[in-house]
């Protein structure tokens, strides 16, 4: 580096960094300064992907049981009418009828308290896992798995509201031939049950009747739901994906936002390391920054040399820490390295997803902190009469 | 080119532990524009001190430093740094080269500071590298030239921006006596062939006497003294 192009202060810091090689103390204390600032960055972008990982898997698994947009109705609500309105606003794919409730699924003797979810036309995207979705009574796959349920094997679906008769209350019941069974994932949920909306309705009765509408995507769901409240009549509730799991959405940014905050602690460390290697840099060098004061050079380029002293230390670091951090990431991911046990926890193995944007708030903050520190130190370069710098 | 060098009444007073020592006790000078003037002294009279008030490295308590015209007191940090860059060239008694840098880079550094262009101040450099002999080590660093090359390098730079005005601290002080009289014979010749101003701290007695005037600095004040 000796083009006339390059900046004075850049021209000396990069021949002081060359130089450190000569000093084996100030080389100890460089690479350490580097070396923590790269793992500071490794570590945050590998525990960050593995975060992101986590948490998209687990997501997707939520989300694709979760309706985009579910329309809680008041009562006496236009159904028909409404779904034919909601199905013309943009963005909207589909709008269909649906019932929730609680209530119990009994077959073969046992019962088991379940969410029952009553569909119009095909089985709902909701309950994945399936090519024939025609109508009929569906059971998770867990369930159907340790009751030993077969497909046509006879069960029953009671409403916890009971009809009430002169002879005290009645339970409402149907019974229904199973029709197949859907991928209840892996992650802990109640029990749901699907059945067809006309037997979901005497169960529950109409008025507890709402409305699923999907998306082209996820994204545009918050902006269907703000066009759709205008359409609705009182009293309606639009909610989507987001408001559903507003709680478990709040927890994964609260842990990832934590686990930041302790990871970056390696970078703060590191950058006091760089604080230190300035100022033995600039005590070694005391007299030569004094000589570059007495032939003219003004106290900013003084501070500039140490700045980008600091900043190529940082930068060096930065990048492997990325190229550690990114490489690292992708080979555990692709080659499955760090496994789980697949009975506990609902994955086998951790999976890794590098968000670029995560990357980029990665290297502002660290870049930030080092490089303000390496200003402190540069400061003091900036304050260095020559005349004591050059006093023995 | 050259300056004059004109000090006023210059008051400089240090602490040193619980007592004040006034180094300077109204120390008045006048060195005509191309002058050669050598200050001597015992060791711990001020004379450094004096040459970094001339040269704009420290600051008077009291009284007035004026070169070519210009009162230093009127010029702030960065102004003064940029007039040291132009007007002043430095020699000091233990060279301060920047170790990480070649002979030639050593050379070209004030040239660099100012923003000259690369290739006039590359020609300059090796130019004053050959008029002190040194031409064949210009790839050197510092830690592989002996004393008295070092020196010559300090003095190339120091005349690198044909400052008007050089000043020089025990420039010989450190070397020994051939070294030293090689050096001087050296600084004499290149500020006869510049016209540089010249002001000259030293402790050799013989090499103050080659000088256009003495002066001796007793008692935080100069006086004149025989050559």
């Amino acid at each position: 580096m000796n083009g006339s192009w390059v900046p004075f202060p850049l021209y000396v810091a990069h021949r002081y960094l060359r130089s450190t090689r000569r000093d084996a103390f100030v080389t100890f204390l460089s690479l350490t300064a580097a070396a923590g600032i790269a793992l500071g960055v490794a570590a945050l972008i590998l525990s960050s992907s593995a975060l992101s990982g986590f948490q998209t898997v687990l997501r997707d698994e939520i989300l694709v049981r979760t309706p985009h947009i579910e329309v809680t109705l008041p009562g006496g609500a236009d159904l028909e009418g409404l779904m034919t309105e909601v199905a013309a606003v943009p963005g909207v794919v589909s709008a269909q009828p649906w019932i929730r409730g609680r209530g119990w699924l009994m077959a073969g003797g046992r019962a088991q308290p379940v969410e029952i979810v009553g569909f119009e036309d095909s089985l709902p995207e909701q309950f994945p896992g399936l090519s024939d979705r025609r109508p009929g009574l569906y059971v998770s796959d867990r369930l159907q798995k340790n009751w030993g349920l077969a497909t046509g094997e006879m069960a029953e679906v009671i409403s916890a509201r009971p009809t009430l008769t002169p002879f005290g209350p009645q339970p409402r019941v149907k019974r229904l031939a199973i029709a197949g069974a859907y991928a209840a994932g892996r992650t802990e949920q109640d029990e749901r049950v699907a059945i067809p909306l006309a037997d979901a309705i005497p169960l529950f009765g109409q008025e507890n009747q709402r409305l699923v509408v999907a998306c082209a995507d996820l994204g545009e769901a918050m902006g269907v739901a703000e066009r759709l409240e205008v359409l609705l009549p009182p009293g309606s509730i639009a909610s989507t994906w987001r408001d559903q799991n507003k709680a478990l959405f709040f927890l994964l940014r609260l842990e990832k936002s934590l686990m930041f905050v302790a990871v970056f602690l390696i970078v703060v460390v590191a950058a006091m390391a760089v604080i230190s290697d300035l100022m033995l840099i600039l005590a070694h060098k005391q007299a030569e920054i004094g000589m570059l004061g007495a032939m003219g050079s003004r106290p900013e380029s003084l501070r500039q040399i140490l700045l980008w002293l600091g900043g190529l230390l940082v930068g060096i670091g930065a990048s492997v820490g990325t190229l550690l951090g990114i490489g690292g990431a992708i080979v555990l991911d692709r080659y499955r390295l760090l496994s789980l046990p697949g009975d506990v926890y609902f994955l086998d193995h951790v999976p890794f997803l590098i968000r670029p944007q995560e990357v980029l708030v990665i290297l502002i903050s660290t870049l930030s902190l080092a490089l303000l520190c390496s200003w402190f130190a540069a400061s003091r370069a900036a304050t260095l009469r020559p005349v004591e710098a050059l006093r023995r | 080119m050259s300056v004059s060098v004109v000090a006023r009444c210059l008051h400089k007073t240090y602490r040193d532990g619980v007592r004040n020592v006034d180094v300077l006790q109204g120390v008045d000078l006048e060195v005509a524009a191309g002058e050669f003037v050598a200050v001597v002294g015992p060791s711990g009279c001020g004379k450094s001190t004096l040459l970094h008030l001339l040269g704009a490295l420290d600051t008077p308590d009291s009284g007035e430093v004026q070169i070519g015209g210009q009162e230093l007191q009127d010029l702030d940090l960065r102004q003064l740094a940029g007039f040291r860059n132009r007007t002043i060239g430095f020699v000091f008694q233990f060279q301060e080269l920047l170790a990480d840098f070649t002979a030639l880079e050593n050379v070209m550094m004030p040239g660099r500071i100012a923003g000259r262009s690369e290739a006039e101040t590359t020609a300059r450099a090796r130019l004053l590298l050959q008029e002190v002999g040194l031409e064949e080590r210009w790839d050197h660093f510092p830690n592989q030239l002996s004393g008295g090359e070092r020196q010559r390098v300090a003095l190339c730079r120091a005349l690198l921006l044909e400052p008007p005005l050089l000043l020089a601290d025990e420039p010989t002080g450190n070397l020994d006596p051939r070294s030293g009289t090689q050096v001087f014979d050296l600084m004499l010749e290149l500020q006869n062939r510049h016209g540089t101003t010249a002001l000259v701290v030293t402790h050799n007695p013989e090499l103050a006497g080659r000088c256009g005037r003495v002066l001796a600095l007793e008692g935080g004040v100069l006086h004149p003294r025989d050559r």
